[in-house]
C-alpha cells in the first residue's frame, strides 16, 4: 500500500504539483484556523500567542450553563431570521418562477427576469446605503407618508420594525436568483404531459397544483434542506451592512456571526468570541451531517454531498 | 389545438403579467430613487425629504466628490478595480489548476481531496481564529494582498468548474497523453481553450465577488489608502462625522452635502456592475443552474 501510495504521487505528479496552490490556500485559511480554534479553550493574550497562552480548559464555554443574555438573543435571532429568509424565500422564488413561466411576451420576460435578477449583483454595503435612502428621517417612505398625511416614522429608531424589514430585504435580494433554478427545473419538466393536460381541460392552476409543483418536490426538497442545515449561519454581510455601527438596532437583528465580530471588538475577549464561534461551528456541522442523513433517506440514498 | 383557454386560465395570465411587473418595478424602483436623490440639491432634499424626481436637477455632489478629500474616489476606484482583476486572475488559476486534476478520473486521491476542499463549507474555526491567524502569523493587515488573498479558492466555484471540466471527452485528453504531453500542457493546450465558457463564468462570480468586498478592508485594513470603493460607502455611511472631517479640508468653504454624498457614491459604486450586467447575466444563470445541480 505504501508504494501504492508514491507510485501514485510519482505517476500524477504534474497533477498534483498543479493542486498545491489551492491545496495551500485551504490549509492556510481553513485548516489552520481550525487548529486556531484552540483559542477557545485558553485565556488569550497577544503577548503568549494562540499556543502559549495559559490553557482554562472549559472557562470561556460558561455562558452555555449561565446563559448569556447576549448570546441566547443573538442565537434565536438567527433562527428566527433564517427560518423567516427560508420560508418567505421559498413562497417568493417558487411564485416568481411560476409567474415567469407563464409568460409569452419575450421582451417582457426577458426585461423582467433582469431587473429582478438584478438585487443579487449589489453588495450589503450598497443595499445598506438604498435601505437608508428609504427609511431615512427624511428618507423616501417618510416623504410618501408625509405625502399621505400620515405620521412619520423614525426607522432607525424603532428596533421592532427591523426583522420585518430584514426579511424583506432578504426576499427582494433572492427572489430573482432563486427563481433561476426553479425555472431550469420547470423548463427541464416533460412539455407533452402539461399539454395532454391542457387536451383533458386541466386549468393552469389544475396544472400547478398537480403537476408543476409535484414535479418540483425534489428540487424544493434538496434546496430547503440545504439552507436548513445552514440554520446556525447568520449572514454577517447583510447584518453588518444595513445596520452598520447603529447600536440601537443592533441588538434586534443581532445574528451569532455578527455577535461574534461585535465580541472581539468591544471586550477584546477573543477567547469568549472563539468558543461562540466554535459552538456555532459544532451545532452547524451536526445539523448538517443529520439534514444530510435526512436527504440520503428522503432522496434514495443521494445526499446533499 | 381546438381548445379555447378558460376563463380562469385568462385571469391567471393577468394575474402572472401585472406581478412580474410589479415584481420587476419594485427591484428597480428603490435604485432609481437613489439615482434621483444623487442628482438632487442637497438643501432641498433636507428640508423637503427624498423624492423620485428632483426638484431641481443638480450635479453639486458629484462635483463636489471629485473635487473633495485628494482624489479619493479615483483612488479607491483605481484599488477596487486592481484588487478585482488581480484577485480574479488568481482565483481563476488557483482553482482551474485544482478543478483539472479533480476532474481527472486516473487522479487516485481525487476524491478525498474533493472531501478535503468541500469540508471547509460545512465546518470551520470562525471568525476569531481566522482573524488571529491572518494578522498574527502571515501578518496580513493593512497589504495589497490582503484584499482578495483570503477569498482565493471557493469551493461552489471549485465544484462547478470540475463538473465543466468533467464533461469534457477522456479520449481527448489520452490522445493527447499518447502523444507525450505533460498534464500541465494538456490543461493550458487542451483543457482551458475548449472551457472558454467555464472559465468566463467562473471568473464573473470571482469577478463579482471581489468588486463587491468590503469585508476584507473592514477586518484586515485600517490605513485609508487602501480601502476599496464598497469600503469607502461603508465608512461614509457609518460615519458623517469623519467624511466631513475628511473630505472639506479640500474644498474648504464649501458645506458638505452629507445627504447626497451618500446616494452618489452609492450610485458610484454600482455603475461599473450596471455598465457590464447586460452582457454578463446570462453566464450568472449558466453557473447557478450548473451549481445547483451538482453543487
Amino acid at each position: 500500500m505504501k508504494t501504492g501510495f508514491f507510485h501514485e504521487l510519482r505517476k500524477n505528479r504534474v497533477v498534483y504539483a498543479m493542486m498545491i496552490p489551492a491545496l495551500a490556500y485551504f490549509v492556510m485559511f481553513c485548516y489552520v484556523p481550525m487548529a486556531g480554534a484552540y483559542m477557545a479553550f485558553v485565556e488569550f493574550n497577544g503577548r503568549d500567542g494562540v499556543f502559549g497562552s495559559p490553557f482554562v480548559g472549559l472557562k470561556n464555554f460558561k455562558f452555555l450553563v449561565t446563559g448569556g443574555e447576549q448570546v441566547f438573543n443573538a442565537v434565536l435571532n438567527t433562527l428566527y431570521l433564517n427560518a423567516m429568509f427560508i420560508l418567505c424565500g421559498l413562497v417568493a422564488q417558487i411564485g416568481t418562477a411560476l409567474f415567469i413561466n407563464e409568460i409569452d411576451g419575450k421582451h417582457f420576460k426577458k426585461a423582467s427576469q433582469s431587473l429582478m435578477f438584478l438585487p443579487y449583483f449589489l453588495s450589503w454595503v450598497v443595499i445598506g446605503a438604498i435601505v437608508y435612502c428609504l427609511l431615512a428621517n427624511r428618507g423616501f417612505v417618510n416623504t410618501m407618508l408625509t405625502g399621505l398625511g400620515l405620521q412619520t416614522v423614525k426607522w432607525y429608531a424603532s428596533p421592532q420594525y427591523w426583522k420585518t424589514i430584514m426579511i424583506l430585504v432578504n426576499v427582494w435580494k433572492f427572489a430573482g436568483y432563486g427563481s433561476v433554478i426553479y425555472l431550469a427545473a420547470i423548463a427541464g419538466m416533460d412539455m407533452a404531459i402539461f399539454e395532454a393536460a391542457r387536451v383533458d381541460g386541466v386549468n393552469k392552476i389544475g396544472q400547478i397544483r398537480y403537476m408543476t409543483l409535484p414535479l418540483l418536490k425534489p428540487t424544493v426538497v434538496i434546496l430547503t434542506l440545504m439552507s436548513v442545515g445552514r440554520i446556525f449561519f447568520g449572514d454577517f454581510g447583510m447584518t453588518i451592512g444595513i445596520v452598520r455601527d447603529n447600536g440601537l438596532l443592533i441588538p434586534a437583528v443581532e445574528v451569532i456571526d455578527s455577535y461574534v465580530y461585535h465580541a472581539m471588538l468591544t471586550s477584546k475577549d477573543f477567547s469568549f468570541s472563539t468558543a461562540v464561534g466554535l459552538c456555532q461551528s459544532v451545532l452547524g456541522l451536526g445539523l448538517i451531517l443529520g439534514v444530510n442523513h435526512l436527504a440520503k433517506r428522503i432522496n434514495d440514498g443521494e445526499g446533499l454531498f | 389545438m381546438g381548445i379555447k383557454s378558460s376563463a380562469s386560465d385568462q385571469w391567471f395570465k393577468v394575474l402572472a403579467y401585472c406581478s412580474v411587473g410589479a415584481a420587476a418595478i419594485l427591484c428597480l424602483l428603490p435604485l432609481l430613487i437613489t439615482l434621483a436623490v444623487s442628482f438632487s440639491n442637497e438643501s432641498l432634499v433636507v428640508r423637503h425629504g427624498y423624492k423620485l424626481i428632483p426638484e431641481q436637477f443638480s450635479t453639486e455632489t458629484y462635483d463636489f466628490i471629485l473635487r473633495s478629500g485628494n482624489n479619493w474616489l479615483l483612488r479607491s476606484y483605481g484599488l477596487s478595480a486592481l484588487v478585482t482583476l488581480a484577485g480574479t486572475a488568481a482565483s481563476l488559476a488557483a482553482t482551474s489548476l485544482l478543478a483539472y486534476g479533480l476532474a481527472l478520473k486516473t487522479v487516485r486521491y481525487r476524491q478525498g481531496i474533493s472531501f478535503f476542499c468541500y469540508f471547509t463549507m460545512l465546518f470551520s474555526g470562525g471568525l476569531v481564529p481566522w482573524y488571529i491567524v491572518c494578522v498574527n502569523f502571515y501578518h496580513l493587515s493593512n497589504a495589497f494582498i490582503s484584499l482578495f488573498l483570503p477569498y482565493l479558492v471557493s469551493v461552489f466555484l471549485l465544484l462547478v468548474l470540475k463538473s465543466f471540466f468533467s464533461s469534457i471527452p477522456e479520449s481527448l485528453i489520452e490522445s493527447a497523453r499518447l502523444d507525450g504531453a505533460s498534464d500541465f500542457t494538456i490543461y493550458t493546450r487542451i483543457v482551458l481553450p475548449v472551457s472558454q465558457t467555464a472559465m468566463v463564468t467562473v471568473g464573473l462570480f470571482y469577478g463579482l465577488q471581489y468588486w463587491n468586498d468590503w469585508f476584507l478592508p473592514l477586518m484586515l485594513v485600517t490605513d485609508s489608502n487602501l480601502y476599496t470603493i464598497q469600503y469607502k460607502l461603508y465608512t461614509i455611511l457609518s460615519n458623517t462625522q469623519g467624511l466631513s472631517a475628511g473630505m472639506a479640508q479640500a474644498a474648504a468653504g464649501t458645506k458638505v452635502p452629507t445627504e447626497t454624498v451618500k446616494m452618489a457614491t452609492t450610485v458610484l459604486t454600482v455603475v461599473p456592475i450596471m455598465c457590464v450586467y447586460p452582457f454578463v447575466q446570462r453566464y450568472f444563470v449558466k453557473g447557478l443552474t450548473i451549481g445547483a445541480v451538482k453543487g
